[in-house]
C-alpha cells in the first residue's frame, strides 16, 4: 500500500515539475545547483518528496540548458564540417575540370585522323540552329544528306518544321545469360556465418511480374526488430548523464528526470551511469598502473594465453585455423588416450648439438643426483648452515623480522596472510596462497620473492649441496612432512596452472616461519603444521626442503614462466628427452643442456614427493600429477586414464561397431541422419555420452578411448576395395577414413614421395573420393532444359563419383526463412544435409548447383559421411558420355514439390533425403 | 525509421523555396511511349557539356542542349533486342579519349557505344541479371562500374573489355543493387546501395594491381584473372527500405531511400576494423511524394545543387552544401505528371532535364535574374 502510494505520488510528482518547467521560467543556474545538490545529498525516501519540488524544477532546468548547449554544439560541427567538405568538394572538381578541359585537346594530340562523328553532329546541330537564327526558318532540310555520315541532327522545340529523322543505329543482338545470382565458389562446406541470416531480417521482396514489393516478414520477426531498437548510448547523452549528476548529484529523482528528457527509462539511465563511472575508475587505475612504472610485457605474456588463442583459432578436426565449416572456440576435446611420450631410438644416441646435455660432462643435475645417498650426515650442518643464513639474514634486513612477529599472530591456516616478502613490503595482504583465481597478484609476490631470493642467494652458496630431501628420514617426520606437504597441496590445487610458481611461493613461506624457528620464535607460528614444537629433527627437515626450493628459486629466476610452460608441453609430447625439446620447442631460448639439468632438479622434487607418497598414496598421486602435468582437469584424466587402461576390447567388424551401427541405419529409416559433434567422454561412452544421447557413432574426434563401444569401427575390407555394401563404411553412407579403417588405403603421387606402407592386399579403397576430392571436371553452360546446366567434361562408369555439392550450412529455421523467397523465384538451392543443418548453394556453392532436375536422371545425390562431417556427394547413376548433361532427383517431397518437378526443368533443390541411401539399398542387396 | 539520438540530429532543409534561381519549362520531347530511365550529362569531356544521352526501352539516344531551349538529336541507337529495356547509360571515353557511352538494362548486356563512330564498341556478358546504374571513373574514364540485380558489382575496364573486380561474396550485397557510385578523389573507392537497405563502401586498393593489369591485358578478356572483393571497408544502414541512388559528396554520402527526402551523411570509419563504424547522418533534404523506388537524383558538375523528380512530376532543387539546406527551386507543370525517373544537371546547373515514366523528356531552363 504504501509503495503503491508512494508512486503515485512520484508519478504526480513528475506531472507537476513537468508542468512547472515547462511554465517557469529557468531559474539561475547557480541556486538551482545549490539546492538540488542538497536534496540530493539527503536521498530522500518518502518524505522528502515534497522539498524536491524546486530541486526537480532545476534539474530539468540543468537538463534542458545542457541539451541546448548539445544542440547549439551539433549545428556548430555540422556547419564546420559542411564547410570544410565544401572546400575540398572545390578542390575535387577543380580537378575533374581540368581534365575534362585536357580531354578535349586529347583528341587533337592523338590526331588518328578519324572524324569525330559526335563532334561533327554537335557542329551540325549547332550550324543549324544558327542557321535558323539567321535565315529564320526558310532553309528547310538544309542540312541533309549532304555529308556522307546520313541524316545528321534533328532540331526539336525549334522553330522549324522537322521532316528528316535520325536514322536509328542498330546494336546487333546479343544473347543474353541465364539468370543467376553471383556466386562464391566453394570446395567445402561452409558454415552460416551469424551475419548472413535472414532470421529477424527484414526483406522486401520485389515482385517483377506483379511489380509490387511484398515485405517477408512474421509476426515473430517483428519483435526481434523491436528488440534491436534498443539503442547504445551515444556520446552527447553520456554528456548529459554526466554533467547533470555532477552538477546536481545522484539521486531518483535526477535519474527519472533524465529519462524522461533522454526517452529512457530510468533504470537504463542508472546502469548506464554505473558504467560509466566504473568506466572512469578503470581509466584512472590504469593511468595510475602505467605511473607506476614500466611492466614488461613478456612477463605477463604465457604460454596459456598463447595457447587459449591457439584453441580457440585452431579447429583441430580440419587442421587450420579460423576454419569456415567448424567455426573457432569449438569445444575442446581432450582425448582419453594420451599419446605415449614419443620415443625414438636413434635419437638417444647421439648428441643433438653442441650443446647437448650429453656433451656437459657432469652436470650439476648429475652431481646432486648422486649427493642423494650421503644427505643423512650432512643434516646437521644443514641445519646450521641454514641458521647461521637465518642470522645473516636477520642482520641484513629488519623488516623480515618485523613480518616474523606479525606472523606469530597468524594461527594453523594457510601462511596466506603473512606474506613474507623481504624485498617489498608493499604487497602486504593479497590473498594469493587462498584465492587460486587472483593469478596475477600471486604472480607477482611470487616475482618480488625471486628478486628477493636472487639477492640473498649470494651470501649462501654453501646451501646448495644440501639441496636434497631425505631418505632416511624417521617416520614422525615423514608423517608430519607428508601433512604439510598435502596442506601444500591443497592449497596449490586451488590455482589452476600456475601451480608450480604458486608452491614455491608457499614453500617460501615455510622457509620464513621456518627462520623464526630457528632464531628462538615459538613453533606456534608455524602455520603449516599442526603439531607445533616437535623439535629438531622437523626444524632440520624444514631446512633441507628449504634449501632445495631455494635451489628451484634459482632456476625460476632464469626460466621465465613461459619458458616453464613450454617446457611442461615438452615433457608432454617428447617425454623426458631434453634433445627434442630443445629443437623442437625451445630452439633459441634454452639449449638442450639447461634443459636437461632442469629437468633433472624437478626430477628430483618428484623423487622427494614419491617418498612421502609411500606412506600416503593419495598425496603422491596428487604431487604427481601435478608436477608432470600442472592443471587441474588434466590431473583428473590422468588418474582415469590409469583405471581405464585395464583391457582393450578385441573385435572384428562383425562384431559391437558393426552391430551398433546396423541398428543405427534401421533407427534412421524414416528420419534425416544426425549431425556429429564429438563428445568429451573421458571412458568408455555411458548412456549419457552426447553421441549415443544424440544417436551418433563415436567418431576419432570424440574424446572417448579407441575402446569405447559406440565408436565406429571402420572396415577391414581388401579386394573389395569398399565398393560395396559388404563394407560397412559403404554400407553406413560413410567414407573410410585410413585413420579407421583397417586396410583402407591409397597411393598418392607417381610414387616417387614413396608408397605408402600398404595394408592389406594391395587394393586401393575405392570410397574415399569425397575425403581426396577425386571429383570429374563438371562445365557450366546452357541448359537444354532450362537455365543453366551442369555437364560432364569426361565420360564417367557407373557410381562414378562426380563431385560434391557444397554451400552454406544453415539451420532448418534459416532454410524455412530463406526458402519463403527462394520459393517465389521459382529457384531454390537449398538441400537438406541431416536433422541439423540445410545446404544452401545460393551465394556460395560449387557448379553442380546448376544440375538440373530430371524425374529420370544421369546422376544420383547421396549424404555421406565423411571425417565426421555430412557432405553430399553427387554420382553417376549409369554410364554418362563426355559433355552430357547432368540431372538428378530433387526428391521434393510430394506435398511440397513445386509444379515443374515433374517435368525436367529449371534448377532446385532436392528437399528429402534417406531416400537416396534407401533406393540403394535395396538394389544392392 | 529508427529516432534519431540526441545530439545527433540532422539539420533538415525548409520547404520553402528560396528563389534563389527560377525556371521555366523550355522544351517537352516524347520519345515514346515506354519509359525513360535514364538522362545524363556528358561531365567527362568538356567538348560534350552540353550533349545528354537517355536511356528508355531498347534505345539509346544522344542530344544537344541548344540555346533558347532547342534540343537536337544526335544519334540514336537501338537495340535489336526489342524486350531490352535499357535503365541506365552513362557517358565514358577511351584511352585515346573517344567519347563512350555504356548503358545497360534489363538484358544484363553492358553495351559500350563508340559515339565518336557511331558503332557498338563492345558488349559485356557476365552479369546475371539486369544492371540498375552504370557510372564512369571521373579520373579514369574508361573504367566504369555497374550495379545489378544479380547482387553484385561489377568493375570494367571498357577498353579492353575486362571484367576487373567483382564486389560481391560474403560481405556483399543481399539483394538487388541499384545504385553505385565512385569516389570523387579517393579512386579506390566506390559506395553501392539496394534493396537490402544497406549503403556499402568498398576499397579496391589491395586489388589495384589488377585494375593497372586490366589496361595492358592482351589475352582474351574471359582468361582474365577476375576477383571477388568480398568484404566492403563499411555498412551503413541509415534507410529501412530500398536505397535507390547514392552520390559521394567530397567525403559524404548523399542518398535516398523511398522516405521522401534525401540524406547527406559521412561515414565514420574504424580503421583497425573494416565493416565497422558509425553513421553521422548530417543533412536531410525533404522530398514530397518521393516514395516509390527507383527514382533517383543527379548533382551539377561542383555538387552545388541537387535535383530529384517526385512520383508526381514535380522536381525540387536542393543546394546540397549550404548549412542549412536552402530549396533552390520547386518546379512543376501542369503537364508533367508522370513519375521522374531520372533528372539531370547540366555544368552550371542552369539547364534541368528530367525524364519520365511516360516517355517524356523535359527540359527546364533558369530565369535570368531580373
Amino acid at each position: 500500500m504504501r509503495c503503491d502510494a508512494h508512486n503515485d505520488l512520484q508519478s504526480e510528482l513528475h506531472c507537476r515539475i513537468e508542468r512547472n518547467a515547462v511554465l517557469s521560467a529557468l531559474p539561475p543556474a547557480m541556486s538551482a545547483l545549490k539546492t538540488s545538490t542538497s536534496a540530493s545529498g539527503s536521498d530522500p525516501p518518502i518524505g522528502g518528496h515534497q522539498e524536491t519540488g524546486p530541486s526537480g524544477k532545476a534539474i530539468l532546468a540543468v537538463i534542458d540548458s545542457l541539451k541546448k548547449q548539445v544542440a547549439s554544439d551539433r549545428s556548430i560541427y555540422i556547419k564546420k564540417r559542411m564547410e570544410e567538405n565544401t572546400e575540398k568538394v572545390l578542390d575535387v572538381t577543380k580537378n575533374l575540370y581540368k581534365l575534362s578541359m585536357e580531354r578535349r585537346n586529347f583528341k587533337i594530340i592523338c590526331g588518328d585522323g578519324g572524324v569525330d562523328l559526335l563532334a561533327k553532329r554537335q557542329k551540325d546541330a549547332i550550324d543549324m540552329h544558327s542557321g535558323i537564327g539567321t535565315s529564320n526558318g526558310d532553309n528547310e532540310s538544309s542540312s541533309s544528306q549532304e555529308d556522307g555520315y546520313a541524316p545528321s541532327a534533328i532540331l526539336l522545340g525549334s522553330s522549324i518544321a522537322v521532316k528528316n529523322a535520325v536514322r536509328p543505329i542498330k546494336l546487333p543482338e546479343v544473347k543474353k545469360l541465364p539468370p543467376y545470382t553471383t556466386w562464391i565458389f566453394l570446395d567445402r562446406n561452409q558454415r552460416m556465418t551469424e551475419d548472413q541470416s535472414v532470421v529477424g531480417r527484414r526483406r522486401i521482396y520485389y515482385d517483377q511480374n506483379g511489380g509490387e514489393a511484398l515485405i517477408c516478414s512474421d509476426s515473430e520477426e517483428e519483435t526481434v526488430d523491436d528488440e534491436e531498437e534498443k539503442k547504445d548510448f551515444v556520446e552527447y547523452e553520456d554528456y548529459i548523464l554526466r554533467t547533470t549528476i555532477k552538477e546536481v548529484g545522484l539521486s531518483d529523482l535526477t535519474l527519472d528526470l533524465l529519462a524522461q528528457c533522454l526517452s529512457r527509462k530510468s533504470c537504463e539511465i542508472k546502469g548506464r551511469y554505473e558504467d560509466l563511472i566504473k568506466n572512469d575508475n578503470a581509466m584512472c587505475r590504469v593511468n595510475n598502473g602505467n605511473a607506476e612504472g614500466f611492466v614488461n610485457p613478456y612477463i605477463d605474456k604465457d604460454l596459456d594465453a598463447a595457447l587459449d588463442s591457439f584453441d580457440n583459432l585452431f579447429c583441430r578436426r580440419c587442421l587450420v585455423f579460423d576454419c569456415r565449416l567448424h567455426g573457432c572456440s569449438q569445444d575442446l576435446v581432450f582425448s582419453a588416450e594420451k599419446q605415449v611420450p614419443w620415443s625414438s631410438a636413434d635419437v638417444e644416441k647421439e648428441p643433438c648439438g653442441p650443446n647437448c646435455h650429453r656433451l656437459v660432462p657432469d652436470s650439476e643435475g648429475n652431481a646432486s643426483v648422486s649427493s642423494k645417498q650421503t644427505n643423512f650426515e650432512e643434516k646437521a650442518a644443514t641445519a646450521s648452515n641454514t641458521s647461521a643464513m637465518q642470522i645473516q639474514k636477520k642482520k641484513q634486513g629488519g623488516k623480515s623480522v618485523k613480518i616474523k612477529s606479525k606472523s606469530c599472530q597468524s594461527e594453523s591456516a594457510s601462511s596466506s596472510e603473512i606474506k613474507p616478502n623481504d624485498a617489498t613490503s608493499s604487497v602486504k595482504s593479497a590473498s594469493a596462497g587462498k584465492s587460486g583465481g587472483d593469478k596475477r597478484s600471486s604472480k607477482r609476490i611470487a616475482e618480488n620473492v625471486l628478486v628477493a631470493k636472487k639477492k640473498r642467494q649470494k651470501k649462501m652458496a654453501t646451501s646448495d649441496s644440501d639441496s636434497v630431501a631425505g631418505s632416511g628420514l624417521s617416520l614422525k617426520d615423514l608423517t608430519l612432512r607428508t601433512n604439510s606437504r598435502r596442506e601444500n597441496e591443497d592449497i596449490k590445487s586451488t590455482s589452476s596452472r600456475k601451480s608450480r610458481r604458486k608452491e614455491s611461493l608457499v614453500l617460501d613461506f615455510d622457509k620464513s616461519l621456518q627462520g623464526e624457528a630457528d632464531s628462538g620464535a615459538s613453533n606456534e607460528s608455524e602455520s603449516n603444521q599442526p603439531m607445533a614444537g616437535t623439535g629438531d629433527t622437523l626444524k632440520k627437515e624444514e631446512c633441507v626442503d628449504e634449501n632445495m626450493y631455494k635451489q628451484e628459486v634459482i632456476d625460476n629466476k632464469y626460466w621465465k614462466p613461459f619458458e616453464k610452460a613450454l617446457y611442461e608441453k615438452g615433457i608432454q609430447i617428447f617425454g623426458r628427452n631434453s634433445c627434442l625439446i630443445a629443437r623442437n620447442l625451445m630452439s633459441g631460448l634454452k639449449s638442450c643442456s639447461e634443459i636437461f639439468i632442469y629437468m633433472h632438479r624437478s626430477e628430483k622434487k618428484i623423487l622427494s614427493r614419491d617418498g612421502d607418497g609411500t606412506i600416503l598414496a593419495d598425496g603422491c598421486l596428487k604431487a604427481d600429477g601435478n608436477e608432470i602435468v600442472g592443471g587441474g582437469a588434466r590431473r583428473r584424466s590422468r588418474f582415469l586414464r590409469r583405471k581405464g587402461r585395464v583391457r582393450r576390447l578385441k573385435y572384428t567388424w562383425k562384431s559391437a561397431g558393426y552391430q551398433s551401427f546396423r541398428k543405427r541405419i534401421s533407427e534412421r529409416k524414416d528420419q534425416p541422419c544426425r549431425q556429429y559433434s564429438p563428445c568429451g567422454c573421458q571412458s568408455a561412452c555411458g548412456k549419457t555420452c552426447p553421441c549415443l544421447v544424440n544417436g551418433t557413432c563415436c567418431e576419432k574426434y570424440c574424446g572417448c578411448p579407441k575402446s569405447c563401444k559406440n565408436r565406429f569401427r571402420g572396415c577391414h575390407c581388401a579386394k573389395s576395395q569398399c565398393r560395396s555394401r559388404q563394407c560397412p563404411c559403404f554400407a553406413a553412407d560413410r567414407e573410410c577414413d585410413p585413420d579407421v579403417c583397417r586396410n583402407c588405403w591409397i597411393s598418392c603421387g607417381d610414387g616417387t614421395l614413396g608408397v605408402p606402407s600398404q595394408r592389406g592386399d594391395n587394393y586401393e579403397c575405392r570410397n574415399m573420393k569425397l575425403l581426396l576430392k577425386q571429383q570429374q571436371r563438371v562445365l557450366l553452360g546452357r541448359s537444354d532444359v532450362s537455365g543453366w546446366g551442369a555437364f560432364l567434361k569426361n565420360s564417367v562408369g557407373k557410381h562414378e563419383y562426380l563431385g560434391e555439392y557444397t554451400g552454406e550450412l544453415i539451420s532448418h529455421r534459416e532454410a524455412d526463412k530463406r526458402g519463403k523467397i527462394y520459393d517465389r523465384e521459382n529457384s531454390s538451392f537449398l538441400f537438406n544435409l541431416n536433422d541439423q543443418f540445410v545446404l544452401d548453394a545460393y551465394r556460395k556453392g560449387d557448379k553442380l548447383k546448376f544440375a538440373n532436375h530430371s524425374p529420370d536422371p544421369n546422376c544420383y545425390a547421396k549424404v555421406i559421411m565423411v571425417a565426421g562431417d555430412h557432405r553430399v556427394g553427387i554420382f553417376a547413376k549409369e554410364r554418362i558420355s563426355a559433355g552430357e548433361e547432368l540431372f538428378y532427383d530433387y526428391r521434393y517431397e510430394p506435398d511440397r514439390a513445386p509444379a515443374w518437378a515433374k517435368k525436367p526443368e529449371a534448377s532446385g533443390a532436392k528437399r528429402e533425403d534417406g531416400a537416396p541411401s534407401n533406393g540403394r539399398a535395396k538394389k544392392h542387396t | 525509421m529508427a529516432k534519431i539520438a540526441l545530439g545527433c540530429e540532422p539539420v533538415v532543409g525548409s520547404l520553402t523555396p528560396s528563389k534563389k534561381r527560377e525556371y521555366r519549362v523550355t522544351n517537352r520531347l516524347q520519345e515514346g511511349k515506354r519509359p525513360i530511365y535514364a538522362v545524363v550529362f556528358n561531365f567527362i569531356d568538356s567538348r560534350y557539356f552540353n550533349a545528354f544521352a537517355t536511356a528508355g526501352g531498347n534505345r539509346v539516344t544522344v542530344y544537344q542542349c541548344l540555346e533558347g531551349g532547342v534540343i537536337a538529336v544526335l544519334q540514336s541507337y537501338i537495340d535489336e533486342d526489342k524486350d531490352e529495356s535499357f535503365y541506365t547509360v552513362s557517358w565514358a571515353c577511351n584511352i585515346d579519349g573517344t567519347p563512350f557511352l555504356v548503358a545497360g538494362g534489363l538484358n544484363g548486356i553492358i553495351r559500350v557505344i563508340d559515339t565518336g563512330s557511331e558503332k557498338i564498341y563492345k558488349s559485356f556478358v557476365g552479369h546475371g541479371d539486369s544492371i540498375n546504374e552504370i557510372r564512369t571513373q571521373p579520373l579514369k574514364p574508361s573504367l566504369v562500374v555497374s550495379a545489378s540485380k544479380d547482387e553484385s558489382v561489377r568493375l570494367w575496364n571498357i577498353h579492353t573489355g575486362i571484367c576487373i573486380l567483382i564486389f560481391a561474396g560474403a560481405g556483399g550485397h543481399r539483394n538487388e543493387v541499384l545504385s553505385v557510385d565512385f569516389h570523387p578523389s579517393d579512386i579506390y573507392r566506390i559506395a553501392s546501395c539496394g534493396m537490402d537497405n544497406t549503403v556499402k563502401i568498398w576499397s579496391m586498393k589491395e586489388f589495384w594491381t589488377y585494375v593497372e593489369k586490366s589496361f595492358t591485358w592482351t589475352d582474351l578478356p574471359s582468361k582474365f584473372p577476375t576477383k571477388y572483393v568480398q568484404f566492403p571497408i563499411f555498412i551503413a544502414s541509415v534507410h529501412t527500405n530500398y536505397v535507390d541512388c547514392n552520390r559521394w559528396i567530397g567525403d559524404f554520402m548523399l542518398s535516398k531511400s523511398v522516405d521522401n527526402e534525401l540524406v547527406l551523411w559521412e561515414p565514420k570509419m574504424k580503421e583497425q576494423s573494416p565493416g565497422e563504424g558509425t553513421v553521422d547522418i548530417l543533412q536531410k533534404y525533404p522530398v514530397p511524394e518521393c516514395d516509390i523506388w527507383f527514382i533517383k537524383f543527379s548533382c551539377d558538375f561542383h555538387y552545388k545543387a541537387a535535383a530529384i523528380g517526385n512520383r508526381e512530376g514535380k522536381i525540387y532543387v536542393w543546394e546540397v552544401q549550404s548549412n542549412p539546406p536552402v530549396l533552390i527551386a520547386r518546379l512543376s507543370h501542369v503537364q508533367s505528371k508522370s513519375p521522374i525517373r531520372l533528372t539531370a544537371l547540366s555544368f552550371d546547373g542552369s539547364t534541368i532535364l528530367c525524364c519520365c515514366e511516360d516517355g517524356t523528356i523535359w527540359r527546364w531552363d533558369v530565369v535570368a535574374s531580373s
